[in-house]
């Protein structure tokens, strides 16, 4: 250890300050960037350390109030899995917003800083309504990433902030009410000594506390139908800033539900077929969506919602698993779940990087107007060709790894998660087509009309995406590290992940499955070179047009949106089906926001406010005080 | 015999058989459609002038991932042939699992309609958007039977999957699969990507010379890899006696296949989308079933 804990949370927590005061000042736009990148460093070195307990602070009090007045923070194998992932996503979108920062508003630079030192925050923090807390700061400041100018951008913020917030209210509702019963402490050590027990006593308790502490995770993890605040707020976003909410703050939800599933609640085969069915229904509508958006960040958003899905349904599949005595397939659907999770990441952030790239150089997101960018911008592309074959799950990139083991345990268990996996299955080609059509839309094709484009964008924009092609690649052929450091993380929810890695290959015991990544990387990549070298072409001749005089390159374009028509028409009925359950969640914010009116309006109402709040303490003391000897 | 040695006579034989199989297969087609028909070495006489042949590149084309396709696509079947055991009974089973086999299948049609894509060919691009749509509705259906005959086997390794369990569900699935194997190999009314006399071989349109041998190759190694694995999943035994077992199944497959393949005419696309939309019913029956325990 090179470092002490607590110096070293001295010298974070001065940088990123320093990086928030600075991006006040108009003039040197890059110092936060670089201050940003240097935290970020910081951050990734920490949770590569961070087996052992890194800790400090006093001990958490016993009471709410009590307990607010200490904090404790420290890292252990599953904080530090996702701080991993933390700060390879701070680290490139820092270093892509070192020439990307002088573009954005001033609250748009002090916010980034402050953004990425309250996910740290939350990620380290000891006690669970500390981290509730750093939960809605992290909301606060990633609220002021999205609303920064753009048109539309203050909406897209509000609805944003709204939604996360409201959640997040029913997440605080839930720990206050983990705290009430136990009278203890919110300490996770405390918590996860007692509350098991108590909650398999008491169904009725566990149900609310449980459906509490997911709604408010599960919106912040894009779980449709919550999920329309997603395309419009990456969307007003920047690149950099979508690119670490998408990468980086979605996992936070994932982290909380590590938490709260395996070390807070008992094992619990309806809770655990509950999240399956959420993340299949994620997955299947999110990305049956995205292949129909012609928007290039509104894809990727859509996208997000739907690899999200796979990293929910693997986690409700292993606890779900794990509870019906499957040990082994349990035990790795929650290690691929952890896996999707950092791979997710690293592709996702590299598409948004590469969307935002092509927005900078063009000023264009419609899929129908760009094309041909590969003769311009040949380095974006090459990475956008990576980042694209990676989320569609093309061996033996990450991508592929993660869905394997997503298969590979849910499949043959001889139960109703085997269908979700089947799904899955059917939505990674879904997935390849959807991106088929970003790269060869955007980069490929000849564009419809004459694009105004200035060239590839400054190196520091190429550099980040460049990292994350490269981890792409590398955590997808040699899986081992990533699968240590998720053994590590799975160990201290209490799960004993498999002995998987017997090398060349990853093999799952017993026939399950099996599959050498580093095998597949080695003779694709000599067979591949050796057959380049074959077919190295004599010359270039203008196309064949079966003999039609005038047949421009563009006089058969398909629009974006009418790319796979054939078959989103055959599919019409989860379109038909989707539409119903936006208009659902659409009229659920109405009647909410009617609710909020009428109340709003009663409060002029000075006799009837009294009555009411008379009423309501009545009820308050009725309720409340039954417990009280 | 060592693995690595087996493994090399069975991709040696995946490619020089494969070419093989297409010209019995056109012979037969001839015969039904009472034409005389080529010799049955054709698609190897064919396949030898092309690669005699330099490819041409056309000017307005994505250069390096026009080129990069037809390579990739080879190499994924080819790994595909390194881990399924073929001719012989071993081979690099631990490289690979269903799950990985159907993964490199995919990808080759991914590259071929990608290549289509990068020819800039307004014909290629017809073609390569029918190859895709008409790739999810296959995965539709097969994504039901994977998970059904995973299910029924009790995993995805080859170990465990060749041969299947005598259950219902397995019948059942190696039945649907083998109707998969009949739309995955592009068969003609599953042939709407390419589509000669419509969209002139669609994605194929610019490839000639060395590129076009490489694409053709993939095709018939593609559709002998599919009969593999069918046929893994019934011969339950090893040895030589497998070996020609497993020739002579291939041929009466091939010549039944091709039989199918005389008698119809294409699909329009949304039709070939409709019919793997109900044909996943067939899947999901598997899945039951094997839910079941039958």
């Amino acid at each position: 250890m090179w470092l002490s804990f607590s110096l070293f949370l001295l010298v974070l927590f001065s940088l990123l300050g320093l990086a928030a005061l600075l991006g006040l000042s108009r003039r040197t736009s890059w110092l936060p960037a670089l201050l940003s990148t240097v935290a970020s460093i910081m951050i990734l070195i920490v949770g590569v350390e961070g087996s052992g307990n890194w800790r400090a602070g006093a001990p958490v009090g016993t009471s709410i109030l009590s307990s607010l007045s200490s904090i404790s923070l420290g890292v252990d194998g599953l904080s530090a899995f996702f701080l991993i992932i933390l700060g390879l996503i701070g680290l490139c979108s820092s270093i892509y917003s070192l020439s990307s920062f002088k573009h954005g508003a001033t609250t748009y630079r002090a916010a980034y800083p402050l953004f990425i030192l309250s996910m740290f925050l939350a990620l380290t923090v000891r006690s669970l309504l500390w981290f509730v807390i750093f939960w809605e700061l992290m909301t606060l400041f990633s609220q002021f990433l999205i609303a920064n100018g753009r048109e539309g951008s203050r909406g897209a913020a509000l609805r944003y902030f709204c939604t996360t917030k409201g959640a997040a209210d029913f997440m605080l509702l839930s720990v206050v009410v983990i705290i009430w019963k136990l009278s203890g402490s919110p300490a996770y050590s405390v918590i996860s000594s007692v509350l098991p027990a108590y909650m398999s006593s008491h169904r009725l308790t566990f149900v609310l506390i449980s459906a509490g502490m997911l709604t408010g995770l599960g919106i912040k993890a894009t779980l449709v139908p919550f999920h329309f605040w997603v395309p419009d707020a990456y969307t007003s976003a920047p690149g950099e800033a979508a690119a670490l909410m998408s990468g980086a703050m979605e996992k936070l939800p994932v982290y909380m539900m590590f938490r709260y599933l395996l070390t807070f609640s008992p094992l619990s085969a309806p809770l655990g077929l509950a999240v399956a069915v959420a993340g299949t229904l994620t997955l299947f509508f999110g990305t049956m969506f995205a292949l129909r958006q012609t928007d290039s960040k509104r894809l990727l958003a859509y996208h997000s919602v739907g690899q999200m899905g796979y990293i929910v349904m693997a986690l409700g599949a292993g606890l779900y698993l794990l509870s019906r005595g499957y040990t082994l397939l349990g035990s790795l659907a929650l290690m691929a779940s952890l896996f999707h999770s950092l791979n997710h990441a690293t592709f996702k952030s590299l598409l948004f990087l590469t969307a935002s790239s092509v927005y900078r150089r063009t000023g264009l997101r419609n899929l129908n107007r760009l094309g041909g960018l590969w003769k311009v911008m040949p380095l974006t592309a090459v990475s956008a060709l990576i980042g694209s074959l990676a989320i569609a799950g093309v061996p033996p990139l990450n991508g592929f790894v993660s869905k394997w083991m997503i298969y590979v345990s849910t499949m043959p268990s001889s139960t109703v998660v085997s269908l979700f996996g089947a799904l899955a299955l059917f939505i990674s080609s879904v997935t390849a087509a959807s991106f088929v059509k970003y790269f060869t839309t955007v980069f490929v094709r000849p564009p419809a009309g004459e694009l105004n484009v200035s060239g590839e964008v400054p190196p520091w924009m190429t550099v980040p995406q460049w990292i994350l092609a490269a981890l792409c690649v590398f955590l997808g052929v040699y899986p081992y590290l990533p699968l240590r450091a998720i053994s590590r993380a799975l160990g201290v929810v209490g799960v004993k992940a498999p002995a998987l890695s017997s090398f060349p290959g990853v093999v799952v015991p017993h026939g399950l499955g099996n599959v050498a990544p580093l095998a597949f990387f080695v003779f694709m990549v000599v067979l591949t070179s050796i057959l380049l070298l074959l077919v190295r072409p004599a010359m270039r001749l203008p196309g064949w047009t079966t003999g039609t005089r005038v047949l421009r390159e563009t006089a058969m374009r398909l629009p974006a949106g009418s790319y796979y028509a054939s078959f989103e028409e055959n599919f019409g009925e989860v379109y038909g089906f989707g539409a119903a359950v936006r208009k659902l969640g659409l009229w659920i914010v109405r009647c909410v926001g009617g609710v909020a009116r009428a109340a709003e309006r009663c409060s002029a109402d000075m006799n009837g406010m009294l009555i009411g709040a008379f009423v309501g303490l009545l009820i308050f003391v009725v309720v409340l005080g039954r417990g009280v000897p | 015999m060592m693995p690595e040695l087996s493994t090399l006579v069975n991709v040696a034989f995946v490619v020089l058989f494969a070419p093989l199989l297409d010209g019995i297969e056109r012979r037969v087609k001839a015969r039904l459609q009472t034409r005389q028909g080529p010799p049955i070495l054709q698609s190897w006489y064919d396949l030898i002038k092309l690669l005699k042949r330099p490819s041409i590149e056309p000017s307005g084309s994505f250069g390096w991932l026009f080129r990069l396709a037809p390579a990739v696509a080879l190499s994924s079947v080819l790994l595909a042939s390194t881990f399924v055991p073929s001719l012989l009974a071993r081979s690099m089973g631990f490289w690979g699992d269903l799950i990985a086999f159907v993964y490199l299948l995919a990808l080759a049609s991914l590259f071929l309609a990608l290549g289509g894509f990068a020819s800039c060919n307004p014909y290629a691009q017809i073609g390569s958007h029918r190859e895709i749509s008409l790739l999810m509705a296959e995965e539709f259906s097969l994504a039901f039977i994977v998970a059904g005959l995973a299910v029924s086997a009790g995993g995805l390794a080859f170990s465990a999957m060749f041969p299947l369990p005598l259950k219902a569900s397995s019948v059942v699935g190696v039945l649907a699969f083998a109707v998969m194997v009949y739309v995955s190999g592009a068969r003609v009314p599953f042939d709407v990507a390419e589509a000669e006399p419509e969209i002139v071989e669609g994605p194929l349109i610019e490839f000639s010379g060395r590129s076009l041998g490489l694409m053709k190759l993939t095709a018939y190694v593609r559709r002998l890899l599919l009969f593999t694995v069918l046929l893994n999943f019934v011969i339950p035994f090893g040895g030589v006696l497998r070996s020609s077992v497993y020739v002579a199944a291939l041929l009466v497959l091939s010549a039944v296949y091709a039989a199918f393949e005389a008698y119809f005419g294409r699909f329009r696309t949304a039709d070939a989308v409709r019919f793997l939309k109900r044909f996943a019913a067939a899947g999901f029956v598997c899945w039951l079933l094997a839910v079941l325990g039958w």
